[in-house]
This record gives C-alpha cells, structure tokens and sequence, in this order.
C-alpha cells in the first residue's frame, strides 16, 4: 500500500501541476469575462468530484444499513469528508469568480443556497460521526446521509428549475450551451485529473479509516483483558 | 477591477486546501501507525 501511495501521490499532483498550466496558459481567453473565467477550470471540476464523493457515501450508507460492514461504513466516512473538502473548494472558487463578475461576493440564488445546504448537511454528518456517543452512531450516521443525499440532485437541476444568477449549464444546456472545442479540452482534463485526486484522496483516506477502526478495536479488546485479569 | 488577483487567490486557495488535506490525511496515517507499534510494543 506504503509502495503504491508514494507513486500514486507525486503522479497526481504533477498531473494537476500540468492541467494548472493548461488551464492558466494554454487554454482561450474567454471574450466577455477575460482571464477570470480560468476559475471555471478548477470551479467546476471540484463540484463535480464532491457531487461524486456524496453519491459515493450514499451507495456506502445504502450497503452499510443492508450488511453492516465495516468496511462500507469506512468508505461513507471517507468519501462524505473527501466531498466536504472538494464542496469547500466549490464554494471558495465561486465568491472569487463572481466577485469581478457580478459586482458581488454572495447572493442567495437557488444554486448557490443549494451548495451552502449541501456543505452544510455533511459537515453536520462528520460532526454526527464524530461526537455522537452510543453503539448507533454509525446506523444514525447512515440514514442520515441517505436524507442528506437529496439536497445533491437538487443542486444539480437548480440552475435548470431556477431563474438564477449563477450561470446556465455549460453543457447540455440547450442550443447556446457549449465551450469552445479549445476550452472543452482543457476542461475535460482538468475534470479528468480532479477525479483521479478526488480517488486518491478517498482511498488514502478509506485506508485510514479502516487502520483507526482496527487500532480502536485493539485497544478494546486489550481493555478487555485487563479487566478479566 | 482588476480580476487577475481573484484568479491567482482561487489557484492558491484550491492548492493549499488539497496540499494541506493530503499532509493531514499522511500525518494521521503515520500517527496510527507509531501508535499500533507502540501497542505491539507492549503486549
């Protein structure tokens, strides 16, 4: 595992080094909003692996309540907290684009409200994972995400259902949505190696999971035997 | 406005987000691992 991480990881992030460059260098000015719309290229790729990560922790949660297995609980936690980190980028990269945009940081329209819910539903889960006491802490923790998971396809059709003042789908949007073919190169790429972090991110942090819940389990049972001793 | 310092603070933002979530996840896994040494250690 050790092995595969230390290749893994510096092949990432010089992947992202790369699509960086891309997406500051290579790719098109765009006409109306100029160098600012280079946001685009780390904005929304981070919204898509967090809306990956949270259906992740949907189907983990979905088989956590059907088998009780500790390895789909670990996957739940792992994925709604690599999620929270992508969401919390998704979320920092907007204000800062629409700020030269729009005139203003924040407003509250049906995507942008959206977002905040669906951050704030999974942090409320980590912190439901985290401090609730009892043995139906995962059990809570996973119908839970199950609700939570609601707000996510809600995020996705609201600037379709909604008049907003976020943007119009990019793609498949209708007969004015598209990018230029220069653009959408550079963005597929970009969406391509935020996925592969995304991955990394969630199978280093799976592995954690599941190395805590082994040291936890260890440390009961020596408990354990103390008292019978 | 000039828009390039907002361009500039969304790259180093996302970087420093992702950098500093990589460094923590290393930095729990390699805790975990000293403490399960230490456990077998003392058995």
């Amino acid at each position: 595992m050790k092995k595969l991480a230390y290749i893994s990881i510096p092949l990432t992030l010089a992947l992202l080094a790369f699509t960086s460059y891309l997406a500051l260098a290579v790719a098109p000015t765009e006409r109306t909003m100029g160098d600012v719309q280079r946001i685009f290229y780390y904005h929304v790729p981070s919204g898509w692996v967090a809306g990956l990560c949270f259906f992740l922790n949907f189907v983990a949660s979905a088989i956590y309540l059907w088998k009780r297995s500790a390895a789909s609980d670990a996957l739940a936690a792992a994925s709604a907290e690599v999620g929270v980190v992508f969401c919390t980028v998704l979320l920092i990269t907007g204000p800062l684009w629409a700020r030269p945009v729009w005139g203003i940081w924040w407003t509250w329209d049906a995507r942008l409200t959206t977002t905040l819910v669906l951050w704030l539903i999974y942090v409320s889960y980590l912190v439901l994972r985290r401090f609730a006491a009892g043995g139906q802490t995962q059990v809570l923790a996973a119908a839970f995400a199950i609700f939570g998971f609601a707000d996510v396809p809600i995020v996705y059709m609201s600037i379709r259902w909604f008049r907003t003042q976020h943007p119009s789908p990019v793609m498949g949007g209708g007969e004015n949505s598209g990018l230029d073919p220069a653009m959408l190169h550079v963005f597929l790429i970009n969406l391509a190696a935020f996925t592969v972090l995304g991955i990394l991110f969630v199978w280093l942090r799976y592995k954690l999971q599941m190395q805590e819940q082994a040291l936890e389990s260890a440390h009961a049972q020596a408990a354990l035997k103390g008292v019978s001793q | 406005m000039n828009p390039i310092p907002f361009l500039h603070a969304a790259y180093i933002v996302a970087w420093v987000v992702y950098l500093g979530y990589l460094g923590r996840i290393l930095l729990r896994m390699k805790r975990v691992e000293e403490e399960r040494k230490d456990m077998e250690r003392g058995k």
